[in-house]
């Protein structure tokens, strides 16, 4: 039964919606009917051309993801055990999270160009700061016990690292993963509605500009189908990885 | 105080009827000088206010004044001639009932101006094959331009070369840089990078398509022509007198647009533009919107269907 709530949620929500659409109230031009959503969700997977589009998507995002996830837990680790480098980034941090980095997108195109290069720079940025503050927090209170432990039985400073602190520090690693890998892909549909010549986004601007919301939402179907994949990939990954920890809250 | 109140609402309802209608009107930002002027100076609008009234409400890209017109939040608007074409193809009720500007060959006239950089390899459209040209929108006017451009040399648009979208401000430092090959210009950006020096014309609007057509026109949804006809009427009476005034005074007009806010390009600059050609009596040329909407279906297959042009046109509203 509890299985089955999500679906029977998002069953009420699509015959509201149907309900609504059909009652002739609003113009199937701003609001669409499911059965032409429908249609042109069928349309978007059976061209080889816009599928393309959403691979060029996937790539973008996935290509900034991981290099902030490379580069954040990097930073995360060293914040979280050097004082003096937490001294040093911290306050760099802190101070430029709040900042909407899709305003400095303009200065992207002028460094990087208005190709994928821009794009995946972007997504870069806006995913490197939840991993980096998540692997902070995390490397930060590691349990000070397997620690001394580790140091009492002789372990190395690198094997501290590899054996207690990584470990450690994974869940929360995990943790800034999923906040980070929706924002890739907000990001790069943004960046692609607003210079952009391919990709989902891309795809949303053309919907929109032809008046066409129901193709338009069928593009934001896919996009929110993506981005469900990657996060239940992360989830899967925590899950094989960790499987020490059990992190989701269970209510009984 | 029953008898002042009844005497409050019947004051407010004769001064509510002598208004007339509300009219709900999307505007843009550039390009609508006697539009604006309708606003900033109501004094050369002898109807607004007793025959209607006039809110004029910013949107920045169309697709957002038609999705506020779907919802029933505007009674009219201004759009490019394509753009109504798109939404008459997809089924909305509206019709144009006056022209604003048009892109027109002839020197005393502005038309948009597709620019690259002066001392690049760059010397004829042909030469764009593997390049890329900055438009302000995708399937905006200056995409379909864009498009003619490249068809005309040869060129398969998104194939040979790709079209980006970006912002007026952008374009001219991004042709500078090599970010793009190719980009869009209109006034005051043009005059801005012209003075600024390092670009040079490879073509415009006019030369790509080969005759002069309408850039901008004001729409009306059928509903409200229908419910107060004679409110329109007044309407464009008020609006072909302010294009008047605006051709005969356009240093004076433009300073008055300047201070009210509606320009905000320095007024020195402002005053030194030129201007896109705006027929005296706001008529409309059907024959040109008809091209365009030909080549729409014909050679760029943005339109699924044939539009039928005379259907979304009804000048009976502007003054004989």
């Amino acid at each position: 039964m509890s299985r089955a709530l999500p679906f029977l949620l998002v069953g009420i929500v699509l015959a509201i919606w149907e309900t609504a659409a059909q009652s002739g109230r609003w113009s199937p031009l701003l609001f669409p009917s499911l059965t032409r959503i429908a249609n042109e969700l069928i349309l978007f997977f059976t061209n080889s051309a816009t599928l393309l589009e959403a691979w060029v998507s996937l790539t973008r995002a996935l290509g900034g993801f991981a290099l902030a996830a490379a580069v954040g837990i990097l930073l995360g680790l060293l914040m979280g055990r050097s004082k003096l480098v937490a001294g040093l980034l911290d306050p760099l941090f802190s101070g430029t999270y709040a900042v909407p980095k899709l305003a400095l997108f303009p200065i992207f195109i002028f460094v990087f160009g208005i190709g994928s290069l821009a794009k995946v720079a972007l997504v870069f940025l806006e995913c490197l700061y939840p991993i980096v503050i998540m692997t902070y927090a995390g490397a930060r209170i590691v349990n000070r016990t397997l620690l001394w432990s580790a140091q009492n039985m002789g372990a190395s400073r690198a094997a501290i690292l590899r054996r207690v602190v990584i470990p450690a520090t994974a869940p929360f690693i995990f943790a800034g993963f999923r906040v980070a890998v929706p924002v890739a892909m907000i990001v790069v549909v943004i960046t692609e509605m607003v210079a952009s010549a391919d990709g989902l986004g891309y795809l949303v601007i053309y919907a929109l500009s032809s008046l066409r919301t129901d193709r338009m939402l069928a593009v934001v179907v896919v996009i929110a189908a993506l981005g469900y994949a990657l996060d239940k990939a992360v989830v899967l990954a925590r899950d094989r990885l960790i499987y020490w920890e059990k992190l989701d809250t269970y209510y009984v | 105080m029953r008898f002042a109140l009844s005497v409050f609402i019947l004051l407010f309802s004769i001064n509510a009827l002598a208004a007339g209608p509300l009219i709900r009107l999307g505007r843009g930002f550039a390009a609508e000088e006697q539009l604006w002027l309708m606003t900033a100076r109501p004094d050369l609008t002898p109807n607004q206010g007793k025959r209607y009234e006039l809110k004029q409400i910013l949107f920045q890209a169309n697709p957002e004044r038609f999705q506020a017109y779907l919802a029933g939040e505007l009674d009219a608007g201004t759009a490019p001639g394509l753009a109504i074409i798109f939404g008459r193809a997809q089924g909305m009720d509206f019709k144009i009932v006056a022209g604003v500007c048009q892109e027109a060959a002839g020197g005393q006239y502005f038309t948009t101006v597709y620019m690259v950089k002066d001392d690049g390899p760059i010397k004829t459209i042909k030469d764009l094959k593997g390049g890329t040209i900055g438009v302000v929108g995708i399937r905006t006017a200056t995409d379909l331009w864009a498009r003619a451009g490249l068809l005309n040399a040869g060129l398969a648009p998104d194939r040979d070369t790709k079209v980006v979208p970006m912002a007026f401000p952008v374009i001219g430092d991004a042709v500078r840089t090599g970010k793009v090959s190719a980009g869009v210009f209109v006034e005051p950006f043009y005059s801005a990078e012209m003075a600024k020096g390092g670009l040079r014309k490879l073509f415009t609007a006019t030369e790509v398509l080969g005759y002069d057509h309408e850039l901008l026109d004001i729409f009306f949804s059928e509903k409200f022509l229908k419910a107060h006809p004679d409110a329109v009427r007044a309407f464009l009476a008020d609006y072909v007198a302010v294009t008047k005034y605006y051709l005969g005074n356009t240093a004076q007009a433009k300073t008055d647009l300047h201070k009210a806010g509606f320009v905000r390009t320095p007024l020195p600059a402002y005053l030194k533009t030129s201007d896109w050609k705006r027929d005296p009596n706001a008529r409309v040329d059907v024959g040109s919107l008809k091209k365009l909407s030909q080549f729409m279906l014909d050679k760029l297959q943005w339109l699924e269907k044939p539009v039928n042009v005379d259907g979304m046109v009804d000048l009976s509203y502007l003054p004989r």
